[in-house]
């Protein structure tokens, strides 16, 4: 069966129990990095997927007009590599026959789908990453559940700057795209208060060893320094400050789970640290939902979530929501359209900002709130919001090509 | 001045680890004139063993890295003898490309075994020393001495014991060795054992002081080929100085030229050595 | 295998190629196809330096990384046709070839994969740092197709791209035999049986290496514009290390130093990955000891296996 939808009658299957609406089962895709580095983002998503799907299964499927769709998901590992990627999707879109495609936690495989999505019968999910250009040029058939990295990272500036901090130094991944455009938009929102960035120092995906980068940003003196970059080698540098007996204010940009810095660092070397980022899940600032999810995957998968995989739970709930709405499972282009309609479902994780009473806005894109976050005791305590204007990015957003 | 002197002491503890992996792709190298690829991987299994009987079954870290480095031995048995053994009088080409199998065997039984989440091997130490406005933490001062330790340890079995002295007749010359008495029968195994050892040390080192995760062994390897390329294939001084150059290099380079290109400028010394003296800084001409 | 008979296999072949297409009812494969021919002319240069000269050269992504990057970055900044930029390509790779090779093939055997090694990261770090010029890790989407809009062939259907792949692989394979078979084919094999002999019969050795590593690095630009093309989208990631080991693999597996090795040693990296996958996460494994094993039972490659097994049919048959 090449239709993406196998007919398994209920009546056959259930011999005797009355099933009038024939129950059907719907592929859905998920390509993601499954192995490699990128695995730390990439798996979870993949399986917060499939934990959303078998919740909807288990509470009766999708219902699209008469018949009821059971999902299965087919996932397939990407790797993080856009040749993979591409691979992926087209080997789900060609040979599986599915129609839509979740899960995408890394910018350059996304961005490698994303340039040939727009002329495929089919609808993509974008879940982790974080890339602004995915979401610019307005692919219709293209929805982002994670705001870019600039939306976050202009509401960071401004907040460091309300600190009063005139001189940051920076330290990230800045060879990474929306890692370096986190830092641009923190450094515009900063210069406007009057403030600077002194150095901008940078790392490898495979450095663990910060201590001369460290070394240098020490010697200038900084009034706080700010942190962009994976949670594995992030870890790091905040261990390797305090050992460098750097006492200034660290900031920084990692959403990493608490349980992953530990590993590393120890509570006391994080103490005090911020995490300036979308209010993605943690333990002590997360909604019933949040609370509901971290128990949910942590029995199911036997390890705690990672803050960001509710990205792909909730595509999961959006694009159950849009098919119900569209009536349509074969239909891609109305099922885009209502996923553009759509408001906030009430299932999700993370705490959405609707733009016009929506969910994604006309480029395809949702926004959280951004929150600071800070460590104390051992925990991620969420602090305050951070400024963030859905609405007016949401306007900016649609200025670039 | 102070700063210079903490990036000297910053490149130290991973220049330690560079020359431990690079001892043991150079006494391989001279040997058997294999490009151990998959040295890197093995030397991750070490350290993954050790944190898997530290942080799952509670060993002793000494305990830990003794059963670490039994097992390696073991491991670096098994690959010499099943894998590089049949391909010994192949062409270099193929040696190579058993090796880059190998490589993606064992970083596929490292995933499978200890997934993909990053593992920091627990040790506990946690002081800070301040010498004269350098500060050094406790634990880093460990892999130093620890490294130290071993480069000097190496040096004398290589230079004092019979077997040591064995090792080096065949790498010199294999035909003399032979001629002169030397069971070369026995000399590969016992390279692949100290090879292995000082891998897994490293792997200990890696794992403690910084991280495993997928892809690191594979990361640490080039590293140590360009060490080789720096001091001269198969020398073993050459991987001493080269391993602390290049790690030096690096911490100098992030410090005061470029953090993003720190490794570009790593290799470009590399190259810039290479047609200097193409046999290494210590290679014989 | 007789002259003739290898004329056979070469047609046979050729016409399996022009079927190919037709024979495929799930898109998907050609798709794969598509890459595999990329990855035959990629091959086909890596065997000139590896295979003939017996050099090991792990930069061959790299490369491609460099004809990739060329033929977008001259489209999009000074609006050349597509036909004129993948042409430009191989130029430009050959000019980074001549200055790495150089310096890099003064030295031999582990010394110059070692250095080749280092090229690949190095290109690959500048590839992602110098965001300004590559834009780093996002990478370029959007690359046009070779022909006009409303033109008679229509490239963004990958039937089409797939003949137009096709021809070029053809070409390049025919352009690498009629290379082995001219002088400087026969200096490049002496060179890999014995270098210092060629040397000493006053043969400058040197300039046929340069030659074969310039010649592989063109091979590698021309793949990596046509594969730009193809996916419309690059970025660092494609043309890293691994890639560069994906060329040595076909090379080896296919059958080092034979024009047909690298042609099947490239549609075999390319599927073999994909029928791996049912073991799922033993599939790093698997392919590893694949790998291992036909190294050390088909030293010779698939090529010469099945050469020497014609070789002792004929002769029973006889």
């Amino acid at each position: 069966m090449k239709l993406g939808v196998s007919f398994v009658t209920a009546a056959m299957m259930l011999a005797g129990s009355a099933a009038f609406a024939a129950e059907k089962t719907l592929d859905i895709g998920v390509s993601d990095a499954l192995t490699g580095g990128a695995a730390v983002y990439g798996l979870p998503q993949a399986n917060a997927v499939k934990m959303a799907a078998d919740e909807i299964n288990a509470k009766g499927g999708i219902k699209v007009g008469e018949d009821s769709y059971k999902l299965n998901v087919i996932a397939y590992d990407d790797q993080a590599n856009p040749t993979e990627a591409t691979n992926a999707v087209r080997k789900l879109i060609d040979r599986d026959g599915v129609k839509f495609i979740l899960g995408f936690c890394c910018s350059g495989a996304t961005g490698a789908v994303a340039s040939f999505i727009a002329n495929e019968d089919a609808v993509m999910l974008v879940g982790n990453a974080a890339e602004r250009s995915i979401t610019t040029r307005e692919i219709p058939n293209l929805v982002r559940t994670r705001p870019p990295a600039d939306y976050t990272g202009a509401a960071a500036g401004t907040f460091v700057a309300q600190k009063g901090h005139k001189k940051v130094a920076v330290l990230g991944a800045l060879d990474v795209g929306f890692y370096a455009s986190y830092v641009d938009a923190f450094e515009k929102e900063l210069n406007k208060a009057g403030g600077e960035i002194i150095t901008r120092e940078s790392f490898g995906l495979k450095d663990r060893d910060m201590t001369p980068q460290l070394t240098k940003i020490r010697e200038l003196n900084p009034d706080a320094i700010l942190v962009v970059g994976y949670v594995e080698p992030a870890a790091f540098i905040y261990r390797q400050a305090t050992e460098l007996g750097i006492d200034v204010p660290r900031y920084g940009f990692t959403s990493g789970s608490e349980e992953q810095f530990l590993r590393v660092a120890t509570s006391e070397q994080m103490e005090g640290v911020w995490d300036l980022r979308p209010t993605e899940l943690t333990l002590l600032s997360a909604s019933e939902n949040g609370k509901a999810y971290h128990a949910n995957y942590t029995a199911k998968y036997g390890i705690a979530p990672s803050p960001s995989s509710p990205y792909a739970y909730d595509q999961t709930y959006a694009l159950k929501h849009a098919l119900e709405a569209a009536g349509t499972v074969e239909d891609t282009a109305a099922v885009a359209a209502a996923l553009r309609e759509l408001p906030v479902p009430e299932e999700v994780v993370m705490q959405y900002l609707p733009v016009g009473g929506k969910m994604f806005d006309v480029n395809g894109q949702a926004y959280t709130s951004n929150g600071a976050f800070q460590w104390q005791g051992g925990n991620w305590v969420f602090v305050q919001d951070l400024p963030s204007d859905a609405e007016a990015y949401s306007k900016f957003l649609s200025t670039i090509d | 001045m102070i700063e210079i002197l903490q990036q000297i002491v910053n490149g130290l503890a991973i220049g330690g680890v560079y020359v431990l992996i690079a001892l043991g792709l150079t006494t391989v190298f001279g040997i058997l004139g294999i490009a151990h690829f998959a040295h890197g991987s093995v030397s991750m299994f070490g350290g993954y063993l050790t944190f898997f009987l530290v942080a799952s079954l509670g060993f002793p870290l000494l305990l830990a890295i003794l059963v670490a480095l039994l097992i390696g031995l073991v491991l670096g048995v098994l690959i010499e003898w099943l894998a590089y053994r049949p391909v010994r009088n192949a062409s270099h080409i193929n040696a190579f490309i058993v090796a880059l199998g190998l490589t993606m065997m064992v970083e596929g039984l490292n995933l499978e075994f200890f997934g993909h989440e990053q593992v920091v091997i627990p040790t506990n130490l946690s002081r800070i020393f301040d010498i004269g406005g350098v500060t050094i933490p406790e634990l880093r001062l460990y892999v130093i001495m620890a490294a130290a330790l071993l480069i000097v340890a190496m040096t004398l079995f290589v230079e004092k014991t019979k077997t040591g002295q064995a090792i080096r007749a065949v790498a010199e010359n294999r035909d003399a060795a032979i001629l002169m008495g030397v069971n070369v029968k026995t000399i590969p195994m016992i390279v692949f054992s100290i090879s292995t050892a000082l891998g897994v040390c490293a792997g200990v080192m890696v794992g403690s002081l910084f991280a495993i995760a997928p892809g690191i062994g594979q990361w640490l390897v080039v590293k140590g080929f360009a060490v080789l390329i720096l001091g001269g294939l198969g020398s073993i001084p050459g991987a001493i100085v080269g391993g602390l150059v290049l790690g030096v290099t690096e911490a100098l380079a992030a410090g005061f030229i470029s953090s993003a290109y720190k490794d570009v400028i790593a290799f470009v010394v590399m190259i810039a050595v290479l047609l200097l003296r193409p046999q290494g800084l210590m290679g014989k001409s | 295998m007789t002259f003739s008979a290898k004329h056979l296999v070469y047609g046979a072949a050729l016409i399996g190629f022009a079927l190919l297409p037709q024979l495929i009812t799930v898109k998907y494969y050609l798709h794969l196809s598509v890459l595999a021919l990329v990855w035959v002319i990629a091959a086909q240069g890596q065997n000139l330096i590896q295979g003939y000269t017996g050099y090991v050269s792990i930069v061959q992504a790299g490369f491609m990384g460099i004809g990739a990057y060329s033929t977008t970055l001259l489209g999009l900044h000074y609006n050349l046709p597509v036909w004129l930029t993948i042409l430009l390509a191989p130029v430009v790779s050959a000019l980074f070839a001549l200055c790495t090779g150089y310096p890099s093939l003064r030295v031999k055997g582990h010394y110059f994969a070692i250095v080749t090694l280092a090229f690949n990261l190095v290109i690959f770090i500048v590839l992602m740092n110098y965001s300004e010029l590559t834009g780093g890790e996002a990478g370029i989407t959007g690359i046009p197709k070779p022909g006009s809009k409303g033109g008679w062939l229509n490239f963004a259907n990958r039937e089409v791209y797939y003949y137009f792949v096709l021809i070029i692989a053809v070409l390049m394979t025919s352009l690498a035999g009629l290379i082995v078979r001219s002088r400087i084919g026969q200096a490049l094999l002496a060179i890999r049986q014995n270098e210092t002999l060629v040397g000493a019969i006053g043969i400058a050795a040197w300039k046929y290496k340069l030659f074969a590593f310039v010649a592989a690095a063109m091979y590698a630009g021309l793949a990596g514009a046509l594969y730009a093309h193809y996916q419309s989208f690059i970025n660092p990631d494609v043309f890293g290390l691994a890639q560069s080991l994906d060329a040595i693999l076909a090379v080896i597996i296919g059958g080092s130093g034979t024009i047909l090795g690298p042609v099947i040693g490239a549609f075999v990296v390319v599927f073999l990955p994909e029928y791996l996958r049912f073991a799922d996460s033993f599939r790093l494994i698997l392919y590893g000891l694949v790998l291992v094993l036909a190294t050390i039972f088909m030293p010779r490659g698939i090529a010469g296996v099945t050469s020497d097994l014609w070789t002792r049919l004929t002769r029973r048959a006889a």
